[in-house]
């Protein structure tokens, strides 16, 4: 496990935003697609995902459904709604702010 | 945020399938995992260790979830309550006694609150009426007077504080369409009187100032119930001709349902819908004789202008007018009262005062209470350490011990609420029946509001003194003592005796309120009233001046029904008189001549006057102290006689005999007609039960006189409710469309005038009953409760050798130091509180030493007897129990 780095306060919900981008997932997929799209190289605790998709799914970002899986259990799919699909933008924007504006200052220093 | 809204609903009201929701999909995902690993080759035992692992805590995931949905609060609460719920269901009795004590406190709370609400808190019944005022003349002879309409005329034209001003006046009148003739309750009122009301005329119109002039008068609003009751609710009536007073009168108008009167000071009628008729007043005479005063002012300021204001502008018109008319209109002021004030009088402060002594009950029982819990707190030590040491957070077990006695509070509330609906009816029946607004009085929405605050209010002041003890309790102390001899802290003992402290000393304010008011009512009730009530059947007549034009024809027809009411079997004495005792009459005459003497500088002479047949004082049971009582030959043509009472005597002829000397009314009496002579004096009888003296008052011979309305007094030997029937007869036999009105024994006219002081006196009693009763509970709690925790050392004492007195003493020097302190404060407390009730009070001091000492002395006994029974099982302790047990 060395090697992983701790996820920053509030990214969580960034990255099952962008997972569900491309359309609906359940849970376990979107686990695995953060895990995998992050190269494995941040720290996840699988169970912290949950609390995180219920938040967001109060706020109306995203909204869930029951739907059957690959192997044919019952498994509850998340997509974005359009106001999901606004925040993610907004918060990939200030994201992208945030990381320039500290990468010049790490390299102007 | 509506999506929000939704989400927690669900998660609130679906709970239990969000929660297998939740299940699902957590083990989904696990199920995932672990199939994962095994494909990586691990075993299933392997893969499962690791899936955990990654995930974390299952129960944790889902408590984070419920966290991350918003409804942790009510979960929480929920939890909090079912828990509550086992607690008290495993203590029942102590449940019950705690509710049952909240339940009669809060009911009786929330009574009173409904009476303060409906008369003192209710809007009145008119739009805006914070603009309506009342007004009135004032002098130093007469505080409040009516006005004189002449004086009314010119208010009304030279102001301009007003909207409109309008004035009113009591005039009964006969309606003889059909069937036996009915007395209805009549006011004359000038033009916009509605107006200033803000209430408009459901049917037709109200009165315009073309029916103010004489000769226009013969026209008639009705109220509804009488355009109900009488009219059968025609829609036609307008136009249509009635009879009243034998004269065709043409109605006009119909008032809606709920056309309040807005009460009268002179010849008063309850507030209410108590009006059936209003007529055209109006203004006949000369204008400058101005001395007659019997019409009242109500008037609607304009918007914006202050009652000081129009207080100021009316003065400034009255001082115009005594310099215009300075025989009449110089020395008065004006009063402008605001129209809520008048009507709520002097019932507000009867109305507080019960409100504050409910509410001292109140805290007894919220005392009562917390001492319960208190005792409880320490025998739930152990759990409470135990919950503690498992990690619940001390705020988390303050949250489940204020929930417990919320939910304690809100039940008692409730079951209160149920005993108010009861209460208030009870309330309504024991109210005097002219107290004002008695029918605005309900269990309303400000009364269940009021209720749910103080049951939420009690819940947390009885609440949070002892959930804030328990949570300081120290788990590992709390597990090591074993549940019986856990001892209370020292500061917890402290809290508890200070309890009980304050509840003995509200008890003794209480006791001492109830002492005072009892006083008060036996004052009254044994009041030497100066005549004699017992088997005294009395009625009310009006003659309409339409067939009674003349005085003759008026005291032809008294004579005639006096003379044959004393034949009627049974009869002792019957006459008539202007008015019967106790019933609010205060007609003024003033500014007569007394032969021979002269008024005081800017004073005159005045008393009141009544008009008596032969056979009233008799009939009445008023003494005779001088001279004679009137005769059949004190009638017209007869020289003028007079009856006075022993206060007019007093205050006219001090030292002098006062038959003989005569008094006029001519302004300048000449001829030995003008004057009227004294020929008896009769005993005092005051205006009202609680008056503090009577006032000078003289009759006059009503044969002579020839008042049309009079009241009949018969006095019979046994039951006078048999002369009923022959007073009906004798009247129909003169008369046969004359309607006989208020037919009622003495008692309960006598009975009627005491039923405030009653009223004050049975709450106020019934309230000090409940305190003392808590207060014992109270005192019988902490005393027993540390007579268990001594046990022991009782019994080591009797080991060696103590006397069973000795034990005795020390558990009554316990009980001592509770109630002692207690009355004492209470006696302070009820000293300071003197002020307030002192005008409720007749005949007694608000700091009368008897009942002060009274009222300790009972609280001491109560305390002593509650005591008792922990005393005697101190003093039963048996040694070798104790040994046995050490």
């Amino acid at each position: 496990m060395t090697g992983r780095i701790e996820l920053p306060q509030g990214t969580l919900d960034l990255l099952i935003l962008r997972t569900l981008l491309p359309g609906a997932q359940h849970g376990w997929a979107i686990s695995e697609r953060v895990q995998q799209l992050s190269s494995e190289v941040l720290s996840i605790q699988q169970g912290s995902l949950y609390p995180a998709l219920h938040r967001l799914e109060r706020r109306g970002w995203i909204k869930a459904r029951w739907g059957t899986s690959d192997n044919n259990r019952r498994a509850k799919y998340y997509e974005l709604t359009p106001t999901g699909k606004r925040q993610l933008e907004h918060e990939t924007k200030a994201w992208r702010k945030l990381t320039v504006a500290v990468q010049q200052v790490l390299e102007g220093a | 945020m509506l999506q929000d809204l939704r989400y927690r609903l669900r998660a609130m009201f679906r709970h239990k399938a969000v929660e297998e929701e939740l299940d699902e999909e957590i083990r989904f995902h696990f199920d995932h995992e672990v199939e994962k690993y095994m494909r990586t080759g691990m075993t299933e035992e392997e893969a499962k260790r690791r899936a955990r692992l990654v995930f974390g805590g299952h129960e944790q995931v889902k408590e984070d979830c419920r966290g991350a949905r918003g409804t942790q609060f009510i979960d929480l609460t929920l939890d909090d309550i079912r828990y509550a719920l086992r607690q008290l269901w495993i203590n029942r009795t102590f449940a019950l006694v705690m509710i049952a004590t909240l339940a009669l406190s809060i009911g009786a709370n929330s009574a009173i609150f409904s009476v303060v609400d409906g008369v003192l808190l209710k809007r009145l019944p008119y739009p805006e009426p914070q603009r309506l005022v009342r007004i009135f003349l004032s002098s130093a002879a007469y505080p409040k007077f009516p006005l004189n309409p002449f004086d009314f005329l010119d208010f009304r034209a030279r102001n301009h504080s007003f909207e409109s001003v309008a004035a009113f006046t009591r005039g009964d009148v006969q309606l003889s369409d059909s069937g036996e003739p009915i007395r209805l309750n009549g006011f004359g009122i000038t033009s916009g009187y509605f107006r200033v009301l803000g209430i408009k005329p459901h049917l037709g119109r109200e009165f315009d100032f073309t029916e103010e002039i004489p000769g226009n008068g013969l026209q008639v609003i009705l109220s509804d119930r009488v355009w109900r009751t009488q009219f059968n609710a025609d829609r036609n009536i307008i136009g249509r001709k009635i009879t009243l007073n034998m004269q065709p009168f043409t109605v006009v108008g119909v008032m809606p349902a709920g056309t309040e009167h807005p009460g009268n000071d002179y010849h008063a009628v309850a507030y209410g819908q108590s009006v059936d008729v209003w007529w055209p007043f109006s203004f006949a005479g000369d204008s400058n004789r101005r001395g007659s005063h019997f019409i009242e002012g109500i008037g609607r300021l304009k918007p914006g202008v202050t009652i000081e204001q129009a207080r100021a502008e009316m003065n400034a018109i009255m001082s115009q007018l005594g310099r215009e008319h300075p025989n009449n209109d110089a020395g008065w002021s004006v009063l402008v009262i605001p129209l809520h004030s008048e009507v709520v009088g002097t019932s507000r402060r009867m109305l507080l005062v019960l409100l504050g002594a409910v509410g001292m009950v109140l805290l007894i029982a919220c005392a009562n209470t917390a001492n319960l819990l208190l005792a409880r707190a320490s025998a739930r030590q152990r759990e409470i350490a135990v919950r503690l040491a498992m990690g619940a957070p001390r705020l988390r077990v303050v949250r489940q011990l204020l929930t417990e006695s919320l939910l304690i509070a809100l039940t008692g509330g409730a079951l209160g609420l149920t005993l108010a609906f009861g209460g208030v009816r009870a309330l309504v029946s024991l109210l005097p029946a002219d107290f004002p607004r008695a029918h605005d009085i309900h269990v309303s929405g400000p009364v269940l509001a009021f209720t749910l605050l103080i049951s939420i209010f009690t819940g947390i002041l009885f609440g949070l003194a002892p959930a804030l003890q328990a949570s300081h309790t120290d788990p590992k102390q709390g597990l090591q003592q074993s549940g019986r001899t856990s001892t209370a802290s020292r500061h917890q003992s402290r809290l508890r005796s200070a309890l009980v402290i304050s509840e003995v000393s509200l008890a003794c304010v209480l006791l001492v309120g109830a002492g005072l008011m009892l006083r008060t009512f036996l004052n009254l009730l044994h009041l030497n009233s100066g005549f004699r009530e017992d088997n005294v059947l009395t009625a009310s007549l009006s003659l309409p001046h339409q067939r009674y034009k003349t005085g003759e024809q008026t005291a032809r027809f008294y004579q005639q029904l006096v003379r044959s009411l004393n034949t009627l079997p049974g009869v002792q004495s019957a006459g008539a008189g202007s008015d019967l005792p106790w019933t609010g009459y205060d007609e003024n005459a003033g500014g007569f001549t007394i032969e021979g003497k002269k008024p005081a500088p800017h004073e005159e002479f005045h008393a009141r006057y009544h008009m008596a047949s032969p056979g009233y004082f008799s009939a009445m049971g008023i003494p005779l102290l001088e001279g004679r009582f009137f005769t059949e030959a004190d009638g017209k043509g007869a020289p003028w006689v007079l009856i006075i009472n022993r206060a007019m005597a007093e205050r006219y002829w001090p030292q002098e005999d006062a038959i003989g000397k005569r008094i006029s009314f001519e302004d300048t009496p000449k001829k030995d007609s003008d004057w009227m002579t004294v020929v008896g004096v009769v005993g005092d009888v005051k205006d009202q039960p609680n008056s503090l003296n009577a006032e000078p008052a003289f009759w006059w011979s009503e044969f002579q006189a020839s008042e049309p309305d009079m009241s009949i007094a018969i006095r019979t030997q046994s039951d006078a409710r048999q002369v009923a029937d022959g007073l009906r007869d004798a009247v129909h036999r003169l008369d046969p469309e004359l309607a006989v009105a208020d037919v009622k024994l003495m008692n309960q006219v006598v009975d009627a005038s005491l039923s405030t002081p009653r009223f004050t006196f049975v709450l106020v009693g019934l309230f000090a009953g409940l305190a003392i009763l808590l207060a014992g509970i109270g005192t019988y709690g902490v005393i027993a409760y540390t007579v268990a925790q001594r046990s022991q050392e009782f019994g080591l004492r009797v080991a060696l050798g103590a006397q069973r007195r000795d034990l005795l003493q020390t558990v009554f020097a316990q009980c001592a130091r509770l109630a002692v302190p207690g009355t004492l404060l209470g006696l302070v407390l009820a000293l300071s509180l003197s002020r307030v009730v002192q005008t409720l009070l007749y005949g007694v001091s608000a700091t009368d030493p008897l009942i002060l000492t009274g009222a300790s002395l009972l609280v001491l006994t109560a305390a002593l007897f509650a005591s008792y029974v922990p005393a005697r099982r101190a003093s039963l302790a048996d040694p070798m129990r104790t040994l046995r047990e050490e």
